[in-house]
């Protein structure tokens, strides 16, 4: 199994698509973590004072100590993320894009074994891209907020966790994808699409019907894991706001942090999994026993 | 494990794509230190049992296996076996030494192995190219260069004289020749054109349309050869009376009204003529060469031809005048060609 890592680290590292694709996640994390953190440092001006007094009041806050820098940090996260799961589509998609999938079976004991290899060595790379885009938003976070609106340590390690958690299964998430459809510029475009548009768009659409699909829907998730640590550092979640909060302020809230409809981090970071786990699932029994001709 | 033996063995061997044919219980051998030709036309499973016996397609019946074992349970299996198949693939973006880095990692032997199958194959001076600027060619080398990465015993190329020059071909004759006869490995290798691997070639698998036809040595193939005359009598059914009167029995028609006699010559057939008072417009002595032969073989169409022709040293399946029309379309298994397909230089060194 050694072997068959160092082998699937070399033909990461052989190609440029691993650092190319650095380039737009630092741009993301920190442009978006940026103007993020600019907006929302006047937080009160964001989202009306009246709300912004209504939940520092039952919490306890200083509306100018308001932990913003978390929301601002989620955003940018949360956005960059896309790229991790991007690289993904490329581990299985990719080799079957450029027929590399036919010598890669045939230098590996078995085809779990060469999948599980792929596996782990994604988890790290995913977790390489969270480590980065984590440092890149930070640091937008410290030159955007004020420094009494910074997370406290103990937030900061929980935003660390959470990113590089959520990049190591964004990055399954796109393997499984990508393995499903085993085409590369679908799987891309869907994906972005999906993520970044259609996903978005049903949630807020459907907002008066229920609040539950940016919960359980796989951007949603992706996004509660960051996000779901940003509104807990506000002690708020999303079924457990002040009764006066009104339906409609809370989703500003939740968008503030991009996770709108989130039910709380852990629960992202499940239901993402499961989404993660059957996408992963499916693109793993398809190539178990495929007949590559 | 696996035995060691470097044995290949086809045993009853079939698949089926929905509801196409490919491989019809398939049987053959093949045994270390010879080269063996696996032969047949486009579409008649060539691809798929070599595919099949390398673990990529699953078989509907039957096994394929090396060294006794299939290809799934033989432990480090780049050990055992190298393969060159078409429509394998390498990324257009890394270089020919990177590529096989990869590999070498997978299969566990040290870098240094890269550049020595580099330097083997001719491609030591493109190491640092990109493969998407390769050559078909250079393609073949570059796969055979991953093939040799295990140092493995048997050695199984699908087609490896497609793209390559005279001299590459040349090069490619020699250097499996040593590998198999002086190393005692196995070599397997596949082709449509008899003509192209007969130089290179010990043993024969010849197939059509999924079923094997012959296998054996090329030699037992050669030494059937024979030839036979066409001759054209005014009365074909007395000549035939006549000859077979006289003791030639290998006399058949052909569908242009011709006789179709084997095992004697011009001239004892025109004495006989002669001697029965049949007059003969034309007589036309025609010798069955090997090309004619595997075309009888895998086609099946060649009428006329009379029992025993050609031998049959190891016979299976139906007889070389089966006449089954090929049945679906035949071309699932053969990809389009890919990348650039102009040719380049194989055998002397890059540039």
């Amino acid at each position: 199994m050694g072997n068959l890592i160092k082998a699937e680290f070399r033909k990461t590292l052989s190609l440029k698509t691993w650092w190319v694709l650095l380039i737009p996640l630092v741009l993301v994390a920190f442009w978006l973590t940026f103007v993020w953190g600019k907006i929302t440092n006047d937080f009160a001006d964001f989202i009306g004072s009246r709300e912004a007094r209504e939940i520092a009041g039952p919490i306890g806050l200083d509306p100018d100590k308001l932990p913003v820098g978390l929301l601002a940090f989620a955003h940018g996260v949360n956005i960059a993320q896309l790229i991790p799961a991007l690289f993904g589509v490329f581990a299985l998609a990719g080799e079957y894009r450029s027929k590399t999938i036919t010598t890669t079976f045939l230098t590996a004991p078995n085809r779990i074994s060469a999948l599980t290899a792929k596996m782990l060595t994604y988890v790290a790379w995913g977790a390489i891209y969270g480590v980065v885009s984590f440092g890149v938003s930070a640091v937008a976070v410290m030159v955007s907020v004020d420094s009494g609106r910074w997370p406290t340590a103990g937030q900061w390690l929980a935003a660390l966790g959470g990113t590089v958690l959520a990049s190591a299964l964004v990055t399954l998430f796109g393997i499984g994808f990508g393995a499903v459809l085993r085409n590369v510029p679908l799987a891309v475009v869907l994906l972005v699409v999906w993520f970044l548009i259609v996903e978005n768009v049903l949630v807020i659409a459907l907002w008066g019907q229920t609040d539950i699909l940016g919960g359980i829907l796989p951007n949603g998730t992706a996004n509660g894991i960051v996000g779901g640590i940003a509104a807990d550092a506000f002690g708020i979640n999303s079924l457990n706001l002040p009764g006066n909060v009104d339906h409609w302020s809370q989703l500003g809230l939740q968008l503030a942090a991009s996770a709108p409809g989130v039910i709380s981090w852990w629960a992202s970071a499940l239901i993402f999994f499961a989404w993660t786990m059957l996408f992963f699932g499916l693109g793993w029994l398809g190539n178990q026993k495929r007949d590559i001709t | 494990m696996h035995d060691g033996s470097g044995r290949i063995v086809v045993q009853n061997l079939s698949k089926q794509f929905g509801a196409v044919n490919a491989v019809q219980n398939l049987s053959f051998v093949v045994e270390p230190g010879s080269v063996t030709g696996f032969l047949g036309p486009n579409g008649a499973g060539k691809t798929t049992t070599l595919r099949m016996l390398l673990g990529l397609v699953t078989p509907t019946a039957g096994t394929a296996t090396i060294n006794g074992r299939p290809h799934s349970q033989l432990g480090n299996p780049a050990r055992v076996v190298g393969s060159v198949l078409e429509n394998e693939g390498f990324h257009p973006g890394r270089t020919a030494r990177n590529h096989l880095r990869v590999y070498a990692a997978a299969i566990g032997v040290p870098d240094q192995r890269a550049d020595d199958v580099l330097g083997l194959v001719g491609l030591g001076s493109a190491a640092d190219r990109k493969a998407g600027g390769f050559s078909l060619g250079m393609r073949q080398r570059l796969a055979l260069a991953t093939a040799l990465l295990g140092d493995p015993q048997v050695l199984v190329l699908d087609e490896p004289t497609n793209g390559l020059d005279p001299e590459g071909i040349l090069w490619l004759r020699n250097f499996l020749r040593s590998y198999a006869r002086e190393q005692r490995r196995t070599v397997l290798v596949s082709s449509h054109l008899l003509n192209e691997v007969e130089q290179l070639i010990d043993q024969v698998v010849i197939i059509s349309q999924g079923v094997t036809r012959y296998y054996g040595s090329l030699d037992q193939l050669r030494k059937g050869q024979q030839s036979r005359v066409l001759v054209q009598p005014a009365d074909a059914a007395a000549l035939v009376k006549a000859l077979q009167e006289n003791g030639i029995q290998q006399v058949s028609p052909t569908p242009d009204g011709r006789v179709a006699v084997a095992g004697s010559s011009v001239q004892q057939i025109g004495d006989l003529a002669a001697k029965a008072g049949i007059a003969v417009y034309g007589m036309q002595e025609e010798h069955v060469d090997l090309e004619r032969m595997f075309f009888q073989l895998t086609q099946g169409q060649y009428g006329g031809a009379p029992q025993g022709y050609p031998p049959q040293p190891q016979y299976q399946g139906p007889p070389p005048g089966y006449q089954g029309p090929p049945s679906g379309p035949q071309q699932y298994q053969q990809g389009p060609p890919s990348g650039p397909q102009q040719q380049q230089y194989w055998g002397g060194p890059q540039q």
